[in-house]
Formats: structure tokens, sequence, C-alpha cells
């Protein structure tokens, strides 16, 4: 037997104990925390020093430090892994590299000016890290946005999940050792941002969904685009899925690696493909339709042994769920306006501000002002490509959020990682990252 | 190894999927958090120290002190399963008295409900009690919420900064924390700018 399997079937039996009330603080956790002191005191080094420092404490243990510029970590992750030979015997994540305070600016922009820093969070998803903001906003403003303006942001934000999920595919193979696929991920993900610059004019950050509807309506070479990406991505994905699913390495390589049960992932607060992997079948877009996700006809994958390759499995069906979204949402695309007609919010048509004084008062007050929303405060969570990405918005009647959270997928589902990948190698853990599929900008925000 | 993850790829590829989808429960009503008001009033009479609703999500307003019980309660009993601790923050109303809210968020998989629970804390004693050990997912959000709001919260294992550096001053997201911008020194404002050992002997472009 392999030493991985060895380890995956002590790990098991660990798992198989009780959820972890005493794990947090038992007696195993403050003999280790003595022994980093002694270890500490011995090397000369501050008995209370951090205790992401790298200290070797012993003959058969080493401390190694993974990143912050790693390249399987896709970011800046540092991760402090405490080895017993080649096997993980606990891993520290230190994050926060990629602190930018946004939820800070939030305080300081008026909502629309907030659309880009939402954008550049997720920035494997822009659209739906729009969204999510844009929807919450509009609870507070109680505004509803037109059918049209609804099924264009699902189209968006389902493109940004294949987009997303393309360079989780890509980055996950490559740091397990196949290169091709990452090309063909690459080569299949330019024409998703080429539909993006064609709506918005930017590939990546897009600013296109906004409180209130769009940035503009979608213009006359989005359908043959949109149909294009129909024809070929059933196809790219089939391709991807003969390069890797049955590919005896890969399987050898994923199967069994990094489990975790469903009732721990729901104890430590994953969501997304994470949690479903496990068996889970929370999906948002499910459970509480927005944005007229209820009107289409979609499955959430769902697994059963919360493993590398369940994970890898949901994600690759998912890429076709949301195709299969994109279709019914592109077929039945109603017609009309796509930003709400609340004046409150949107600005006033062009050829109105020149004919009505009003429309140019309300046209002045938001270009200056912005909107103002009324007191209150609400959670509104949408389903990202990694989770529930939740904004907690609290108004207090101004033009500028008083405080904006955002519960970003991936800080949760990063968490966990020390519970996934203990007692496994260390060249497992890239597989472990890879399958929890972090954006440190959504970590750290 | 590779015999047991046979044909699971099959399973997940299918097209029909009928009790996959199904896993969702319905909503019961139209207000999240109902359920668990009512199993609080239910079992902890007087929990509840006032009771909100916006924008079709109660808010329950919990003292400190049995917030770990609430919490406990509202996690393990079958007919609340609040299971999966969806965030932790803060709200700092600057000029209220008591200072903070503290604000938690639980979602119940298995009702498919939502419950926001809101606890006030003192500036002088900014203190709650922590619930990892009732959801070890608070853990990082907690340190989050010390590191940006100055909030303790007692028993927790390992409270240090988690997105600053541990060197850094103040909670930047405390209302009274200057975001932006650094001191400069001007002549009218040298002593507040700069410290003692700092200031010239002869302030620049002074004439007198």
């Amino acid at each position: 037997m392999s030493p991985r399997k060895a380890a995956s079937q002590s790990q098991a039996e660990k798992k198989g104990e009780s959820l972890l009330p005493e794990a947090v603080a038992g007696p195993e956790e403050i003999r280790v925390q003595q022994a980093y002191g002694d270890a500490r005191e011995r090397v000369g080094v501050d008995r209370d020093l951090d205790a992401v420092d790298l200290v070797e404490i012993g003959e058969d243990t080493m401390e190694l430090n993974m990143g912050p510029q790693h390249p399987s970590t896709h970011g800046v992750l540092r991760l402090v892994l405490n080895l017993e030979g080649e096997t993980v015997r606990e891993c520290r994540p230190d994050i926060g590299f990629l602190h930018t305070g946004f939820e800070k600016s939030f305080e300081s922009h008026t909502y629309q000016q907030c659309i880009p820093l939402t954008d550049r969070m997720d920035y494997l998803a822009p659209p739906i890290n729009n969204l999510g903001f844009s929807l919450a906003a509009e609870k507070l403003l109680g505004v509803e946005v037109p059918p049209r303006g609804q099924y264009i942001r699902v189209i968006m934000a389902e493109l940004a999940r294949i987009g997303s999920h393309l360079i989780w595919f890509g980055t996950h193979a490559m740091d397990l050792g196949a290169t091709t696929p990452f090309l063909y991920a690459w080569r299949e993900r330019e024409a998703i941002l080429d539909i993006n610059e064609l709506v918005s004019g930017v590939r990546m950050m897009t600013s296109f969904i906004r409180v209130g509807g769009l940035m503009a309506d979608v213009p006359q070479e989005f359908g043959p685009m949109i149909e294009q990406v129909l024809a070929t991505f059933p196809k790219a994905i089939d391709e991807y899925e003969l390069l890797i699913t049955k590919n005896p390495i890969w399987r050898d390589r994923t199967i069994g690696l990094g489990v975790i049960s469903a009732e721990d992932a729901l104890a430590y607060g994953l969501t997304g493909p994470c949690l479903r992997g496990s068996g889970v079948p929370y999906d948002l877009r499910k459970a509480r339709p927005y944005s007229s996700y209820d009107h289409f006809e979609f499955d959430v994958p769902v697994g059963s042994n919360g493993d590398v390759y369940d994970r890898y499995l949901i994600r690759m069906q998912e890429m076709r769920e949301s195709l299969r979204i994109i279709r019914q949402a592109y077929e039945n695309l109603p017609s009309g306006p796509v930003n709400t007609l609340d004046r409150r919010v949107a600005r006033p048509p062009r050829n109105e501000i020149n004919t009505s004084m009003e429309s140019l008062i309300y046209h002045f007050k938001l270009v200056t002002e912005g909107m103002q929303v009324p007191a209150g405060q609400v959670y509104h969570a949408v389903e990202s490509p990694r989770g529930e990405l939740g904004f907690y918005m609290v108004s207090d009647g101004g033009n500028r959020p008083y405080r904006c959270k955002v519960r970003g997928p991936s800080f949760s589902n990063l968490a966990a990682l020390p519970h996934m990948v203990r007692g496994e190698l260390i060249a497992d853990v890239v597989a472990v990252v890879g399958s929890i599929d972090i954006t440190l900008g959504d970590v750290d925000r | 190894m590779t015999e047991a993850g046979a044909g699971r790829e099959e399973i997940l590829g299918a097209t029909d999927s009928a009790d996959r989808t199904s896993g969702v429960p319905p909503r019961a009503g139209t207000v999240d958090g109902s359920r668990a008001a009512q199993l609080l009033e239910r079992v902890m009479p007087g929990v509840i120290l006032e009771t909100r609703e916006e924008h079709g999500e109660l808010i329950l307003q919990v003292d400190r002190s049995r917030l770990v019980e609430v919490c406990t309660l509202l996690s393990h009993d079958d007919g609340a399963r609040y299971r999966l601790p969806v965030m932790v923050t803060a709200v700092d109303w600057l000029e209220r008295e008591p200072r903070f809210d503290v604000v938690y968020e639980l979602y119940s998989v298995d009702y498919n409900d939502r419950v926001r629970l809101v606890v006030q804390v003192p500036e002088h004693d900014p203190v709650v009690p922590t619930l990892e050990k009732v959801f070890p997912g608070m853990d990082w959000h907690e340190r989050e919420t010390f590191d940006l709001f100055g909030i303790s919260f007692a028993g927790h294992h390992d409270l240090r900064r988690l997105l600053l550096p541990e060197d850094w001053e103040g909670h930047p997201l405390r209302k009274d924390y200057v975001s932006f911008g650094e001191p400069v020194a001007f002549t009218h404002n040298l002593e507040w700018a700069l410290a003692p050992q700092d200031r010239p002997e002869q302030m620049p472009g002074s004439t007198r």
C-alpha cells in the first residue's frame, strides 16, 4: 500500500470521530502548541512568536513555507506546512497579502461607484460580483429590473461561471502535471472574454451589471456570438473530459484525496461545488432563485464522496448546466427595456433630458449625488462559481453604503483547507488547493 | 482505489436527475428566520430582546451572555438545524450606545431558512463569546471581525489579526478610523502632523 493511501486511510479513521468541538482546543492542540514553544526556545527565538513563523520542531518533522509566491497557490497565499517526512501534519494558511480594504472603500463611494470595486474581488467572475451587489442594493431600494435585464444578467453570469470554471480546470490540471488542458481552456475562454468586450468594452473587469439594470442593452452581434458559444462549448467540454476524466493518472491522484464529510463541510461553512461534492445539494440558484433563475430548467450536480475527484466532476457538469441555462435564456430573451424605469435609480433616456425639466433634474441629481437608498439592512447572496457570495448591506438613508460586508465564498472554503489536507502528502496539497478553487481577491478582499 | 471510483462520472453526468434537484426543500414561509424565532420563544422564552423584520428577513437581537446557548440550540435542534455558519461581522454605530452590532448570519440547509442574530456590545467592553466550538467555520470570520473592528471573541483559541499585518495599529472598519491620507505638515498644523523630535527648529518658509 502506498504511503498516500495509508495516510488517507488513517485520516478517514480520524474523521470518523465526532465533529470538532473538542478538537479545536483539545489536549492534542495544547501539546502541539507547547512543542512549538519548546522548539522556539531551543533555537533561540521568542517563545510566543507568531504561530505562522517557521520553526524547526524536531528531527523527524520540519516546517515548510509554501507561497506566497508559489504558482500552485493561485495567487498570493502562504501555507505553512508542518511535515513529518512527506506527510502533512498540520497546515496553517496565512492570508491577507491581497487585502485591499474594499469594505472600507465602499463606505466612501456611491452605490454605482462601488460596482467597479466589486469587479476586483473575485476577479475571475466579475459579473457575478456585480450581480450580488446590485441585487442587494435593489432589495434595499425596492426596485425590480425588467425581464430582459434579468435574462441578460443571467446570461452574463453563467458565461462568467463557465469562464471561471475554465480557468480552474486549466490551472488545476496543470498543478497535477497535465499541461495540455491549460492551453485548451484558455482558448475557449477567449470567446467569453470577447463577449464581455462586445457588451461592455472591457474584457475582464466589465462592470456591466449595475444597480437598477445593466450598463446598456446588448448590441446586435451579441446573438451570433452566443450561438457560437452554444455550438462550440459542448464539444470542447467533451474534449476536456476525454483528456482528464478517465485518465488513470488523474484518477489515482484525485480519488479519495482531500475528503470532507457533509457534516464537516457544513460546520466549516463550505458552499458551492465543495459542499455539493460532499453530497449537500445547496445551490442558491435553486434554493432561493434570484434574477429569474426559477424560469430555467437545470440540474444541480451533487457528489457523494467529497473528494477532489467529485469536485472536479461537479464543476465539469456545472459548465454543461450553465450552457443549458444560457440556451434557455437566449432563446426566450424578452424584448423591452433592460433598466428599471424608477427615476430614483436609473438615469432618464437622453431624448427626455432635452425635453423635460424634471428628467434633467433627476439626471443631474443621479450623476452628482448618486441614488439615495432608504435606511435598512439586507443580506443578499448569489451563487458564485465558488459558492455563496453574500452582500450584507446597511444603509443609513444616504447615497453611500453605511456598511457593506462581503461574504466571500473562497474565504470560508479556504478555512477548511487545514482539515482537508491533514494526513495527506505534500504533493497532494496543491491538488486539494486547486480543487477548492480559491481566488485570493475573494479571500482577502 | 480506481475500482471504487468506477462509474462515478456516469452517475454525475447523467441528464435525468429528479432526486438531485428535489434535494432542496421549498421555503416554509415568506419571512426568513421565523422558524428560529418560534423555536427560541418556545424553548428559551425571553431570550430574544427585540425582533425586527426588514426586507423579508427577521433580525433577532439576543443578549451576548446567552449567545452560545442560542446558537447551540439553533444548530442542533431537529426543528431548526441552522448548521451552516454564513458569516460574522459587525456594524459600528458611532454615536449610538451601545456602539457595536455584532451580526451573525446562519443558514439551515435542511429547512432552507436563514436567520440573523444581532448582539449589541458597548465600546468600553467590546467582547462577545466565541462560537467556534459550535461552528468551526466561525474561526476566521471572528478573527477578521477582531482584526477590522477590534471586537474580541472570548475563548477563541487563536485570536490574532487575519488580514492586516501583526503590527498594524487601529481597526480600519471603525467609523472613527481615518482611512485616507497621511498627516501632511503645513505651517499651521506642524504640531499635529509631526512628533516633537521630527519638527524642524525653524519652520520651512517661515519669515519669523
